[in-house]
């Protein structure tokens, strides 16, 4: 069987609409996930990240190119492919009228899992997402966080060898989030494979081995997030609160950004030394940090936009 | 879960039992909308009694098929409901769970939680009007084949819907063309002659018709029982052959 746990060549999809433009989701996306990956898709809103998901998950067909999950093409052959897959949808929200306890058993079983396993891992999937207190409670009674959880818990219960998750800590308080990291990660060391999307690039960071960036339909970039910080000229950034007015002076040091009196550069460690002599020679305060990825990212992105 | 773990199966109806479990539940703690379900039906009878007690088997058949039909088309609402708000087609079916046992699980789930006041109605109709054995099976035939097409027809029809509020003038307008203007409540010769063909191969008012003629309330020619026989099971194997192609069908969006 094949290395890849998802793998897409050139895939387009092109919604067409009743008295509007057709409009094109994904112009040519070729990506390649293996087994045991965290990946992660990163991208603007309407970027294409949902459609991609929608499609490698069997719900959405695509207008041309490849897909295929564990070697299973997903157009022709969906059925083969949708025993391997577990899909946490985007705003999707555990039955209002079941207990989260309810909720993961029952979908376990509608899996075709055993009673005994589908309660073990119910038990476990509830305590990993911090659902023990309220698993007897209908959902309807719990915050927009706890639903959410119970939608997490019902999926990573599955233990399916490829997981979707569409923003899946979405609405979650920081400990809930690391929680879902957590058990991400024990999923991928069990075997199973997570392809995921985001907008908070800290949990991008943090839980995928790789990510990719699509803008307008296309993979603008792949790679490790060090790969993504470095493509944009350093990892480490300066800011010089009152530098605004010598940017001039510090062009040569790499990316320079302004904002109001500020100045922020982006710079490789090499050349910081100088840069910071520069600085105090200037007598201008400088405060240092890494780069994030949420910088490089809208860096990169903005370039793109820039472009067009 | 390993990938040598799973045998890829496209076995038709895999998971129906435990998604039929799942819409139980579900509809079991809204308990309060099980409990005013049977409302108008049963304050329908009340009118009967005090106007004309001797309509109360119509009223009685034409409670019992509707109550069915209606049971039928809280699928319209449940598919749409859960599809549009909670995704639950994404979570569902983007899995080894088959399409059509999503759709016959919710259904029959739907049958289960509300076929309780169904039957007390049915037990106080033998109590009131005295239906033979034949009788009451016949009803209870009638009343099965309208439940299939009225929850083929409401699945069909939720997947046409990107806005639950859309639906609301749908289901009123299901409400009333098959239960309230054609002759399910009252007796079919009451019904204007040249539109009886329209009223018979309308499954409602055909089940009601038939269950009429079996009490004596009314009289159909040759004619019309075989419109309404033929009518009823041909529609209706047609329209849930559909809702299994269509479930199917509407898996994956285009």
């Amino acid at each position: 069987m094949t290395d890849f746990a998802l793998w897409s060549e050139n895939l387009r999809k092109v919604y067409m609409s009743k008295g509007a433009p057709p409009t094109e989701a994904l112009a040519g996306v070729s990506i390649e996930v293996r087994r045991g990956e965290r990946v992660a898709l990163l991208g603007r809103n309407g970027a294409g990240k949902t459609t991609f998901l929608k499609i490698a998950s069997t719900l959405l067909r695509p207008t041309s190119g490849r897909i295929q999950v564990f070697g299973f093409d997903v157009d022709q052959t969906p059925e083969k492919a949708r025993p391997y897959i577990a899909v946490v949808p985007q705003e999707g929200k555990p039955f209002f009228h079941l207990t989260p306890r309810e909720q993961v058993y029952t979908y376990l079983r509608a899996r075709g899992l055993g009673r005994e396993t589908a309660k073990t891992r119910t038990e476990e999937a509830l305590q990993k997402m911090g659902l023990t207190e309220f698993a007897n409670r209908l959902s309807i009674t719990l915050s927009g966080g706890q639903r959410q959880r119970a939608m997490v818990a019902t999926v990573i219960a599955t233990e399916a060898p490829l997981l979707f998750l569409d923003e899946p800590t979405i609405g979650m308080d920081p400990f809930a989030r690391r929680s879902v990291w957590e058990s991400m990660r024990a999923l991928t060391r069990k075997g199973s494979t997570i392809l995921l999307t985001t907008h908070y690039l800290d949990e991008a960071e943090a839980l995928s081995d790789r990510l990719y960036i699509i803008e307008r339909g296309q993979v603008l970039v792949s790679g490790t997030a060090d790969d993504l910080k470095r493509s944009v000229g350093g990892t480490v950034k300066v800011l010089l609160p009152e530098g605004a007015a010598r940017v001039e002076s510090f062009r040569t040091f790499g990316s320079c950004v302004t904002d109001g009196e500020a100045l922020t550069i982006i710079v490789e460690p090499e050349r910081l030394g100088e840069l910071m002599d520069l600085a105090v020679r200037s007598k201008l305060m400088a405060t240092v940090g890494p780069v994030t990825l949420e910088e490089a990212f809208l860096r990169v992105v903005g370039r793109s936009i820039d472009v067009d | 879960m390993s990938t040598s773990e799973i045998v890829p199966s496209s076995r038709a109806f895999r998971g129906l039992g435990a998604f039929l479990w799942t819409e139980i539940l579900v509809q079991a703690h809204e308990g309060l909308a099980m409990a005013t379900s049977m409302l108008v039906q049963g304050v329908l009878l009340i009118f009967v009694w005090i106007l004309n007690p001797g309509l109360l088997g119509v009223a009685f058949v034409g409670s019992i098929i509707f109550s069915t039909f209606a049971m039928g088309q809280r699928v319209l609402n449940e598919a749409a409901y859960i599809r549009i708000d909670h995704k639950a087609n994404d979570l569902y079916l983007a899995g080894p769970m088959s399409p059509e046992a999503y759709f016959l699980g919710m259904s029959t789930g739907i049958l289960v939680v509300y076929i309780a006041p169904v039957i007390a109605l049915g037990a106080l109709a033998t109590a009131v009007v005295h239906f033979t054995l034949a009788q009451g099976l016949l009803l209870l035939a009638l009343a099965s084949i309208v439940w299939v097409f009225s929850a083929s027809v409401g699945y069909v029809f939720s997947t046409f819907f990107r806005d639950n509020r859309a639906i609301w003038a749908y289901s009123s307008l299901f409400f009333n063309v098959f239960g309230v203007l054609p002759p399910v409540f009252y007796p079919f010769d009451l019904f204007p002659t040249a539109l009886h063909p329209v009223a018979l191969l309308m499954p409602p008012s055909g089940a009601a018709a038939l269950a009429q003629m079996s009490l004596g309330i009314t009289h159909l020619t040759s004619g019309e029982l075989a419109l309404a026989v033929g009518g009823l099971l041909v529609e209706t194997t047609a329209v849930f052959l559909f809702a299994i192609y269509w479930a199917r069908r509407t898996v994956r969006g285009d």
